[in-house]
Order: structure tokens, then C-alpha cells, then sequence
């Protein structure tokens, strides 16, 4: 019992030593960085690498914090109703910013009023496959395909309301289609499922779908963004295939709470970025499929995320889906 | 009407009561749809009615046939357990591991049926060392050390 | 043939080089690096798995970064080592204190925690190793030779076919109760229900969460194993009379008679058979293994009255099946970069991260990779054997530790387990709920197993039943048309079973209802 005493007692005196210091000492204690999914998806790999690389840059720990739920609605909102001193990051993404506000009747945060977004970590194109016994080899056979028999075609999503669900609903209003959406668990079951032909055609996101393409289990036709992907350079884009304006990615990055201080910001951009343009991080997200972003400061990335929130709450609305 | 087998009484009743509880939610809530383009509450709705219907069985089998009886229920350990992991749980964020942890040791153990002091105490040391080398240390689990109120904590 | 052993050779030397390696400014030269990252993985894996509650995709997914200072060959064979280490330790929680870490060992608790109560910790622990050890062997020489189509069986696997095989794996659920059927298939039908709670995959509903945002993922199962199976056994045993130990306190011995290796053989052998087959399958493969291979010795043992109370094959075949699932469920991620679990989504990306894009083409391009790992499974069993069968020892003496002190070590393992799934208090309250639950269900008559066979499967196969027929467009005939003969087959051996089952059961109806205990 005398030891815990002495060990409060000790806590106690180094903590009032602390507080003398000012807010121009950021960061004076340990970060914590929330990753509003479970452990072990791309974007907590991503987050558990950045966190290291902060951590030598900061001179303190950032321990990465798993909050899922609620499709990281939970983990999010922790943030935005957290303290804004800069101690807590989350790593935010297009479903917890553009696609579930919409999704999500009664979002508890406003992802534009409530969070300060910091830094664009990574941007993974989607890409349109399809099974390899469809006789489609271009975008335009594959929509003269689905003209023709219409409400005949299955396209997989990972989940209902993801960027591949919403994709194909995009595709199918530019198009004037219509096919069926087969929600699964994740893209890992729809790839198995198109590999044996039971679906046709999927949007899928460039990293997870890369390893079938290249082993020629499934055929790429397009990606979903405006600029030629450099892991495929030889497949067009849809809009070079005739959907004018197709453009989709899927992104992540790290936001605070929205009254974190300028100078604070500051700082932790700058050095995420010094990060990102490490040669051995980059190539780590690279292997995840990412492009480096070109949005790289926090104005920019606000503004993309105001864009973004905008392009899909219409979407969403047109597609009909929603979560409640 | 006597109740031959009241443990497969309480279980049926438990049975029809979850499964009507299932039902009822399901069809005020969700919807049905059909069976090509099956609703959200198609699944719970056929499974809440079989489980009711299982649990009727056996509540009618309980009034026909013998069984044993309900053993007593022992609220002691039970309360004491529970408490103790809900102390640690919502202890954990705003006065650390080691406090927490002694919180869930001294109630759990209190639940038992003899409770020494001293001993509760050694042990509370020892898994309270024992755990943060282990799990904040070594799988470096994200869990506070020292309390909220202590601006920097003297352990990492 | 020749093939596969020139391959094998190849990853031998794979995993035995020497390499210099620097390390804290020294260099050393001739280091078995890859076998000591091999032994690292081991040891951690079997940590994690002993800790209730800390799986391996936690651990793997913190361990990623460390691993990017390592060669790819190297941190693939420590991270399948972590996941492996954890089945063997897993099952060691399972039989001490009747706690199951992970889906999979579920039934080992049943019989194999009987054995520990009856002083027969060391042979049941033994079994576990022995039993995991062989299908580890069996099932690393499967995958190194019929790899690539037994992916092209896995790829079969429709929507439907996976509808019928859940269907075949509830009533096989049932056979796991020994008490009253209608009960044990009671429970299996609220555990689907409660498996439910959530957002629904194919609408994107939320169902049952009563505005309860920590519910919208629905309920883990570790929560729920943690509550009924650990929370309400340490209940249980407190409410025992004063001072009654729980563990008889006789020791024991450590390893298995020669009566007990005898049972022991066929388990190991239909085990292994069922798992390696089973463990290919994405999605559920490896548990509907291991209790798939309870079921099977249940029905074609001599012993099957033992089942429950403690009988060996409860533990060697399930075990088995396990650890061959493990190892077989490499295949789909080796042969067609789908993963087959949350751990081998984790290997994939691992593997990206490290500039590998996994697939078939792994095999010709990266030979020494490809073939190294599967050495690596080999060779961590072995390990793994050995760290294991003295560590028995160690394990039986922590049972002579006065109940007092085991319980509150325990809860604290748990809640900590609990709370660092979601990092917030709300799943250790759901763990005390379940734990409550599960006590009365005790009480009652009713068996906590097949709630949970039921909790796991139930949103598996509502997913599968429903996307099925969204791409059937409505038609039933989808799960028995002759076009679908696995399907078929799967229904019918489930209606066989269920007679199997049915038809003692209504012959002894009136004594079962008197043969409850404990």
C-alpha cells in the first residue's frame, strides 16, 4: 500500500511540473490515434504505420487506438466531441465523412462542422472487374451487355452503401441500366464468388482487387478515376471509356476535433507529410494501392472533404440506400 | 394445471418470451419483403415464431412430464462478479489500469467465500504488475496507466 | 512426386539458412534467422492464445510494423506462427478453465475442461498437442501437394452451398447437448437470433439495437464465449459449498495412458480428415471442423455416453480438426489471394505491404517464399510440440492454485480481453449480461454450446440464404436442384442426421428428462 502512495505521490509532483509548460511545447504527452474500425483492415495498418513514423517525429508515443461501430461512426464522434488539444487524432475516411452522413439518418457529428481535417493519407482508385466467362471485354460491351438483358446482371459490393456499391449505382444512372447489387461481408467473398462466375461484375478497390487481376482470375476493365492508375497503366479509365466525370476513390486521413489550435495543425501536417515523403513509407502504401494524393495541405484536404460530402449525399440519395 | 418439471417450465417460458420478443420487434420495425428480396425482418420473424413454438413444447411437456427442479440461484457470487467487471470497465478510461484492476480484484474476490485482506492485497499486486508489463508494455494495448487527473504520467 | 520434394527442399533451406544479421550495432554472421523468427512467432502466438481474449488479428495487425524491418520470408513465417501458437494456446484455456479464446475451440472446452476437473488436465492437454501436432503435419503435406485444386474445390462453394452447410452444421450443433433435444435446438435458435443483432448485410438495417450505437456491429463473440462459458463457470463454482476446490486435487498425470492413446488415434485421424477438408472454406470452414469432428465421434464412438463428461475423443478430434483447418485455410490465399479469415486478410496485407502481390503466381515467382512458409508450418508445429508438452506441466500446477486465487487472475484476463476488442466499456457490461444469462440457461437445463454454434452461424446463414435467392431471384429450388448437387447433398445428410439424432432421442425421451445434472 506504502509503494502506491509513493507512486501517486510521484505522479502527482511530476504532473504539476508539467503544467508549467506552455501550448507552444506541443506535444508535451502521449498522442492517441483513433481507428474507428477493428483491428487488422488496411486502415489500421496504414494508421499503425504512420503512428510509428510520428512517434520519432513528435518525440512522443502515439498509441493507436481501435474504437469500431457503426460503421466508424462511433470512433469519429469520439474525436469530434473530444478535447481539441491536439491529443487526439482519428483516422477518418470516405465512409465516416461523405458516404454515412447520409446513410446514417441521425449521424451524432457534422463531419464538415465538427472536425478540422489535417492530412490526406491515401487515395486507393476502385477498379470495374468482371468475371472472366463474361463475353463483355470493354466498358461498352459490358453496357451494351447489360442493355440488352437487362436486370440479368449481379454486381458485388463489400457492403451496401460502400464506394463499390455506390459506384455501380453511379454507373448504372450514366448508363441507363439496371443490374442487381449483391451485398457481402467484405470484398474477400464477392472476388470468390465472381471468380466462379456467380457475379458478373464488382467495383472493387484497386489493393484488394490488384492480386486477382494480375493472376488473371478476374478481367479489369476500368478504373474509377479520372487519371490512368499507375499500377495498371495499360487500362482506361470509365472516362475515357464514355462515362464523362466518372471519378472515385476511396480515401482516408487524419482529422482532429474542429477547435484544435492553427498552430497544432500546423505542425502535425507538416509532419505527417515529412512521413508520407519518406521513400519507406511511401512504398508501404503504395503496396496498399495508394497513389500519392495530391491534396496535401489541411485547406485542401477541408475542401475535398466538403466537395466529396457533397458528391455523394447525392448519390446516396439517388441510390436509395440507406441505414437505419 | 401443476407443474411437474419446473426447470423445463421456466425454460419455456423463457424460450416463448425471447422468441415473441423477436417477433414483435422484428414486425413493428423492419420490414418483411418477399421471399426473393427477403427483408430485414424475414429471418427473425420465422425464427422468433419457431423458438416460441419450441418453447410452448416445452412448457406444455413441463405440465405432462416430471423433471427436476429449478436449483437455487446464488445472487451472491453472481452480483459480485458482475460488479466487479462493470467497476473495471468503466474505471479503466478515467483512473487507469492498476486502479482499476485492484477495483475488479477486491470486489470479485469479496464475492468468494472467504476474503482475506492481506492476501487480496499481495495479489492485486502482483496481477496488477503482472498485467501492465504484459499488456500495455508488451501487446501494447492503447489503456491509461496513471489516473485522468495526473497530467503526465511517470510510466511511459 | 518428385516435384514436391525438390519444392519442399527448396523451402527447407529456406527456413535453416544462416544469415548475417545486425543487430544493436553488432553483426553476427550464420544466424538461423528465419528458424528464430519461427520460434519467436511460436512462443508470442501461444501467449496471446492463453490470454482470453487477445487474438492473433490484434496481435498481428500491432505486429505489422514491426515486421517491415524484417525480410518478407521472415515476417510471413513469424506472423503464421502467431496464428497457429494461438490455436495450441487457445486450447489450453479452453480446457483449464473452460474458456474459449476463439471460435474454434468452443467444444474443446466441452469435453476437455470435464478432464480437467477430474484431475486429467496433463493427458487432456497432451491430446490437444499430440492431436494438433499430427493434423499440422497431415494437413501441411495437403496443402504443399493438392494446393491448387483444392482451391477449385473451395471456389464450388456458392451462396447456397454455404446455406446447406450451415443448415448441416445447426443440427450437427444439437448433437453437442446432452440433455433434452427440443432444448438444445431451443438454443441453437436463440443464438441465431441473438447472432442477428446488427446492422444487416444485405440492407444495411439496423436490427435490435434499441439506439444502442455500440450494438450497430452487432455482439462480438468473444463477448459472448467470455459471458457464458467463463463468467457463468466462475459463478458456478463459487456457488459450490465452502471450501470445495474446484479441481480435484490430486494432480495427476501429465501424460496420456496407454488406454488413452488408444482412444485417442482414430479421433486424430477422422479429425485431421475433416478438418483439412473443411478448412479450405472461406468463412466458418475451420469451426464447422472442429465440431463438426465432435459430432462425427459422438455418433461412431463406443464411448459416446462419455461425451460431455470428460471423454478424450472430445478433445483429440476437435483439436485436430482445428489445427488442420488452420493450416489448410492458407490454400485459398496462397492459390487465389482471397483470405479465408480476418488473420489471413492480415497475411495478405502483410504481404502487400512487403511488395508481394499474393496469388498462384507466388508458387513461380517467389519459389523459396511460397515454399519456405509452408516449410515454416511444418516446422512451427514441431516447435510448438516441443515448447508445449513441458509447459503441461507448468499449466497443471497453476490448477492446484487455490480456486480463490485462479478466479479473480481469470476475470481480470477476461475483462481485459473483453474491453480491448472496442476499447470501451460497453463490452465487458454485454460479457456480465451474457454471463447472467448464461447462468440461468444453467440453471434451466439448458446447454450454453449450441447457443453459440447458433450465435456464429446465424448471420452466415441468413446472408448466404438471402443472397442465394437474390441471385436465384427468388426461385427455393436453388438449394436442391440436381445443377447443385453439394447443396443437395448437404440438405439430405442433414435430414439422415437429424433422424439419427431424433430417433433415440424419442425413444429414451422419459429417462432423459431425469438424467440432468450439475
Amino acid at each position: 500500500m506504502r509503494r502506491l502512495l509513493v507512486f501517486i505521490a510521484l505522479a502527482a509532483a511530476a504532473s504539476l511540473a508539467a503544467a508549467q509548460g506552455g501550448p507552444q511545447s506541443w506535444p508535451t504527452r502521449p498522442l492517441r490515434l483513433v481507428v474507428p474500425y477493428a483491428a487488422g483492415g488496411p486502415i489500421d495498418i496504414s494508421s499503425r504505420l504512420l503512428a510509428a513514423k510520428l512517434q520519432e517525429s513528435l518525440g512522443q508515443p502515439v498509441v493507436v487506438e481501435n474504437r469500431p461501430g457503426a460503421g466508424g461512426n462511433i470512433g469519429v464522434d469520439l474525436i469530434a466531441k473530444g478535447p481539441a488539444d491536439g491529443y487526439s487524432l482519428v483516422m477518418s475516411a470516405i465512409a465516416t465523412l461523405a458516404i454515412n452522413p447520409s446513410l446514417y439518418p441521425d449521424l451524432p457529428y457534422d463531419p464538415l462542422r465538427d472536425l478540422r481535417h489535417v492530412t490526406l493519407l491515401v487515395q486507393v482508385p476502385n477498379v470495374l472487374i468482371v468475371a472472366n466467362d463474361l463475353p463483355a471485354k470493354n466498358v461498352q460491351e459490358l453496357v451494351a451487355l447489360a442493355k440488352q438483358r437487362p436486370g440479368k446482371l449481379d454486381f458485388g459490393s463489400g457492403s451496401t452503401g460502400s464506394t463499390g456499391h455506390l459506384a455501380g449505382e453511379l454507373f448504372k444512372v450514366m448508363t441507363g441500366t439496371y443490374m442487381v447489387h449483391i451485398p457481402y461481408k467484405g470484398s474477400a467473398p464477392a472476388l470468390a464468388d465472381m471468380m466462379a462466375g456467380r457475379i458478373h461484375l464488382m467495383f472493387d478497390n484497386l489493393a484488394s482487387a490488384l492480386p486477382s487481376i494480375k493472376a488473371g482470375k478476374v478481367r479489369a476493365l476500368a478504373t474509377t478515376t479520372l487519371k490512368r492508375s499507375s499500377f495498371l497503366t495499360e487500362l482506361p479509365t470509365l472516362d475515357e471509356a464514355g462515362l464523362k466525370g466518372f471519378d472515385m476513390t476511396t480515401w482516408w486521413g487524419v482529422s482532429v476535433a474542429a477547435k484544435t489550435p492553427q498552430p497544432v495543425v500546423d505542425r502535425l501536417s507538416a509532419d505527417i507529410l515529412k512521413a508520407m515523403d519518406a521513400a519507406d513509407f511511401k512504398e508501404r502504401l503504395r503496396g496498399m494501392g495508394s497513389e500519392a494524393p495530391a491534396i496535401r495541405t489541411p485547406e485542401q484536404f477541408n475542401a475535398f472533404v466538403a466537395s466529396e460530402l457533397k458528391t455523394y449525399t447525392a448519390l446516396v440519395k439517388r441510390s436509395g440506400a440507406k441505414a437505419d | 394445471m401443476k407443474i411437474k418439471s419446473p426447470q423445463d417450465f421456466w425454460a419455456g417460458l423463457m424460450f416463448i418470451a425471447f422468441g415473441l420478443f423477436f417477433v414483435v420487434v422484428a414486425l413493428k420495425f423492419y420490414q418483411m419483403g418477399s421471399s426473393v428480396r427477403m427483408g430485414p425482418a424475414y429471418f427473425p420473424v420465422v425464427l422468433g415464431g419457431l423458438l416460441a413454438t419450441l418453447g410452448t413444447i416445452v412448457l406444455v411437456n413441463s405440465l405432462v412430464l416430471a423433471g427436476p427442479a429449478v436449483a437455487k440461484f446464488h445472487f451472491r457470487p453472481l452480483l459480485f462478479i458482475a460488479a466487479s467487471s462493470l467497476a473495471f470497465a468503466y474505471l479503466l478510461k478515467p483512473l487507469g489500469l492498476p486502479l482499476a484492476s485492484i477495483a475488479l480484484i477486491f470486489i470479485c474476490a469479496y464475492g468468494g467465500h472467504e476474503f482475506r485482506w492481506k492476501e487480496v492485497a499481495i495479489m492485486s499486486v502482483v496481477l496488477v504488475i503482472f498485467s501492465v508489463l504484459v499488456f500495455v508494455e508488451g501487446l501494447a494495448l492503447p489503456f491509461p496507466i496513471c489516473p485522468d487527473f495526473i497530467e503526465v504520467c511517470p510510466i511511459r | 512426386m518428385d516435384g514436391i520434394f525438390s519444392n519442399l527442399a527448396i523451402g527447407f533451406v529456406e527456413v535453416f539458412k544462416l544469415q548475417p544479421v545486425t543487430m544493436w550495432g553488432m553483426t553476427l554472421q550464420h544466424v538461423p534467422f528465419n528458424i528464430i523468427m519461427c520460434l519467436i512467432g511460436c512462443l508470442l502466438g501461444t501467449l496471446i492464445g492463453v490470454l482470453p481474449g487477445i487474438g492473433p488479428v490484434a496481435t498481428i495487425a500491432m505486429l505489422l510494423p514491426v515486421t517491415f524491418n524484417l525480410s518478407p520470408i521472415a515476417a510471413l513465417i513469424m506472423l503464421a506462427g502467431i496464428y497457429y501458437g494461438a490455436q495450441y494456446g487457445g486450447s489450453t484455456t479452453a480446457i483449464l478453465v473452460n474458456i474459449p479464446g476463439e471460435s474454434s475451440s468452443v467444444v474443446t472446452c466441452l469435453d476437455g475442461y470435464q478432464m480437467a476437473r477430474q484431475g486429467r488436465a496433463g493427458p487432456a492437454l497432451a491430446t490437444a498437442a499430440i492431436g494438433s501436432f499430427f493434423a499440422g503435419c497431415v494437413s501441411t503435406l495437403v496443402v504443399a501437394m493438392f494446393a491448387p485444386p483444392l482451391a477449385e474445390v473451395a471456389l464450388k462453394f456458392g451462396p447456397a452451398e454455404y446455406f446447406s452447410l450451415m443448415v448441416l452444421g445447426l443440427v450437427a450443433a444439437v448433437v453437442l447437448a446432452h440433455g433434452s433435444l427440443v432444448k438444445a435446438i431451443a438454443m441453437v435458435i436463440l443464438g441465431l437470433l441473438l447472432g442477428l443483432v446488427g446492422t444487416d448485410v444485405n440492407s444495411g438495417v439496423l436490427r435490435f439495437a434499441f439506439g444502442i450505437s455500440e450494438l450497430a456491429d452487432g455482439i462480438g463473440f468473444v463477448t459472448v464465449a467470455m459471458g457464458m462459458f467463463g463468467i457463468c463457470e466462475i459463478i458456478a463454482n463459487l456457488e459450490q459449498k465452502e471450501h470445495r476446490e474446484v479441481f480435484t486435487s490430486s494432480v495427476g498425470k501429465m501424460m496420456p495412458s496407454k488406454e488413452d492413446w488408444k482412444r485417442m488415434v482414430m479421433p486424430i485421424i477422422r479429425g485431421t480428415a475433416l478438418g483439412s477438408a473443411l478448412g479450405i472454406l472461406p468463412g466458418g470452414g475451420a469451426l464447422l471442423a472442429s465440431f463438426g469432428a465432435y459430432t462425427l465421434e459422438k455418433k461412431v464412438s463406443k464411448y459416446s455416453h462419455e461425451f460431455g463428461k470428460g471423454a478424450i475423443e472430445g478433445v483429440a478430434a476437435p483439436e485436430s480438426a482445428n489445427n488442420a483447418g488452420a493450416q489448410t485455410s492458407f490454400i485459398p490465399l496462397l492459390t487465389l489471394g482471397i483470405p479465408s479469415n480476418a488473420v489471413m486478410a492480415l497475411m495478405i496485407g502483410a504481404m502487400m505491404i512487403q511488395g508481394i502481390a499474393p496469388g498462384p503466381q507466388v508458387m513461380t515467382e517467389r519459389p523459396q517464399l511460397f515454399w519456405g512458409m509452408i516449410c515454416s508450418m511444418w516446422v512451427g508445429n514441431l516447435m510448438l510440440v516441443i515448447l508445449n508438452l513441458p509447459l503441461i506441466g507448468m499449466w497443471i500446477k497453476l490448477l492446484s492454485v487455490p480456486y480463490r486465487y485462479l478466479y479473480p487472475s481469470i476475470l481480470l484476463f477476461m475483462a481485459i480481453g473483453v474491453f480491448s476488442i472496442s476499447n470501451q466499456p460497453f463490452d465487458c457490461f454485454l460479457m456480465a449480461v451474457f454471463g447472467l444469462l448464461g447462468y440461468v440457461c444453467v440453471k434451466l437445463g439448458c446447454e450454453p454450446a449450441p447457443l453459440i454454434l447458433g450465435f456464429i452461424l446465424g448471420p452466415l446463414m441468413e446472408e448466404n440464404l438471402r443472397r442465394a435467392m437474390l441471385l436465384s431471384r427468388g426461385d427455393p429450388w436453388v438449394f436442391i436442384s440436381p445443377s447443385k448437387p453439394i447443396s443437395m447433398g448437404f440438405l439430405l445428410a442433414s435430414v439422415a442426421l437429424l433422424v439419427i439424432i431424433a430417433a433415440p432421442a424419442l425413444r429414451k425421451k422419459r429417462e432423459e428428462v431425469f438424467v440432468e445434472e450439475t
